[in-house]
């Protein structure tokens, strides 16, 4: 199994590496981030087969546009978190997708996906889950269309009822619950 | 320093991170974060909070992916770096330039084909053309022969008619017979009468009739003799093909004798003697 001796480099190396087309990227990419961002994708098109297409077709894209990350402008998780949204995104907005998941119930779909795939935990997170279920619902609610459900600002605002306004200062002060957390 | 803290406070750097900006306003995120280092510890700190919020709701990907991840960029690079050995695979080559050349040629031979289907569309057009004129023609000479055909049966049918009544009046005795001969005018002519008596009903035979066939301004005129006086029972043609085979003349109730002259068509008040052509008396 490929999970035993899993990659683990720092992100300078990683980036070196990408850049330098070098395999040894992709296997620790693969290694420390796929599951976050599989996770990501799943929440969005809310299909596990196509999910791990999608993840697969990230993956040759971060593999191929990796010179094009600038790490002066964010850090390399949230570029690929990205890309990964945004295949996500495109392909939930494709005719020939919408077509064939007509019929799927979108909130019923995440919790068995949950709970029929173990979820990974990082040994420092365990048990954060509950804790962040016990954040303020009205904020995360926000924070979970837009980061998870591949929503804009602007669809969340009208998907809650809210003013456009509101919606950010709510994504903030998720995020800010977050880090409190997390710390 | 203050315009730092607006800034961070607006909301801005978290739609950043979460790629809801415009290409303009990243560019402006980007700018302030050059500027003030605490834009750029923000931008970091939300990046990391986002980034643990996404490893906890993590999915392990099914494990035979890992292995078509790296097949394929293995292809991709053209290398075997990966940890296990795996089949190598002839990478895609894309050419810089695309080579039209195919595209010309397909395109030609297209609209060489488009020119044949115009050609064969067109011929087929003109053949499937004159064939429907024929068939027209073809509709109306039939149309032609089926009246004649109608007007041959309601002929037959009618000479069907005459011929049965024809019988029926010789073997009815109520029916009188009346052969005329020909006179010295005419010594080959001869014809026959049915007389009913009690009917009043005259008809003249053209199936048993052999007089001189009548020109356009002639007609023959048919008497009944009664009492030694000439009665006038009407006209009829001696035609080789007769339209009908029973003539129905005027009736009349008493009569010893019939006879045939030579009239002006349209017949005379009283009969030319000189043109007499056949008669016979009524036996009884």
């Amino acid at each position: 199994m490929a999970a035993t001796n899993k990659i683990s480099l720092t992100e300078e190396d990683l980036v070196r590496a990408l850049k330098a087309q070098e395999t040894i990227a992709i296997q620790a990419l693969y290694d420390m981030y796929s599951a976050a961002l599989l996770g990501v994708i799943t929440r969005i098109v809310q299909h596990p087969e196509v999910s791990e297409d999608l993840l697969q077709e990230t993956f040759i894209k971060i593999w191929n546009s990796g010179e094009s990350y600038d790490s002066s402008k964010g850090r390399l998780f949230t570029w690929m978190m990205n890309v990964a949204r945004n295949l996500a995104i495109d392909k939930l907005r494709s005719k020939d997708f919408r077509n064939a998941s007509k019929n799927q119930d979108i909130e019923n779909n995440v919790d068995f996906i949950d709970s029929q795939r173990k979820v990974s935990f990082n040994a420092d997170t365990l048990g954060l889950k509950d804790m962040v279920n016990s954040l303020k619902p009205d904020f995360i609610n926000v924070l979970e269309l837009v980061y998870f459900k591949g929503y804009t600002q602007v669809e969340a605002a009208e998907e809650l009822d809210l003013p456009l306004g509101t919606v950010k200062t709510r994504i903030r002060m998720a995020i800010l619950e977050l880090r409190k957390y997390f710390n | 320093m203050e315009e730092a803290k607006a800034y961070i406070e607006s909301g801005k750097l978290e739609l950043y991170v979460l790629g809801q900006l415009t290409a303009e306003e990243q560019l402006e995120v980007e700018e302030m974060a050059k500027r003030y280092p605490a834009v750029k510890e923000e931008i970091n700190a939300i990046e990391i909070a986002l980034e643990q919020y996404a490893m906890e709701h993590a999915i392990q990907p099914t494990s035979g992916l890992e292995q078509r991840i790296f097949a394929q960029i293995s292809a991709l690079s053209g290398t075997t770096g990966a940890a296990e050995p795996l089949p190598e695979k002839e990478a895609l080559i894309v050419p810089l330039y695309p080579d039209h050349t195919g595209t010309v040629k397909t395109l030609r031979f297209a609209l060489a084909a488009c020119a044949v289907l115009l050609v064969v569309s067109v011929f087929s057009l003109y053949s499937a053309h004159s064939k429907l004129a024929i068939a027209n023609d073809q509709i109306v000479a039939l149309n032609q022969s089926k009246e004649k055909f109608a007007a041959t049966v309601s002929f037959m049918k009618d000479e069907n008619e005459d011929l049965q009544q024809i019988a029926s009046m010789s073997a009815d005795p109520t029916w009188t017979i009346v052969k005329l001969a020909g006179t010295k005018i005419a010594p080959e002519a001869n014809m026959v009468v049915y007389w009913h008596k009690k009917g009043q009903h005259v008809m003249v035979d053209n199936t048993r009739m052999a007089l001189p066939q009548n020109d356009e301004s002639h007609q023959y005129q048919l008497w009944a003799l009664v009492n030694g006086k000439p009665v006038d029972l009407g006209v009829f043609d001696a035609k080789a093909e007769p339209k009908k085979l029973l003539v129905a003349m005027k009736e009349i109730g008493t009569a010893q004798a019939f006879a045939v002259t030579l009239e002006k068509r349209g017949g005379s008040i009283n009969p030319t003697m000189e043109k007499l052509v056949a008669m016979g008396g009524v036996s009884i």
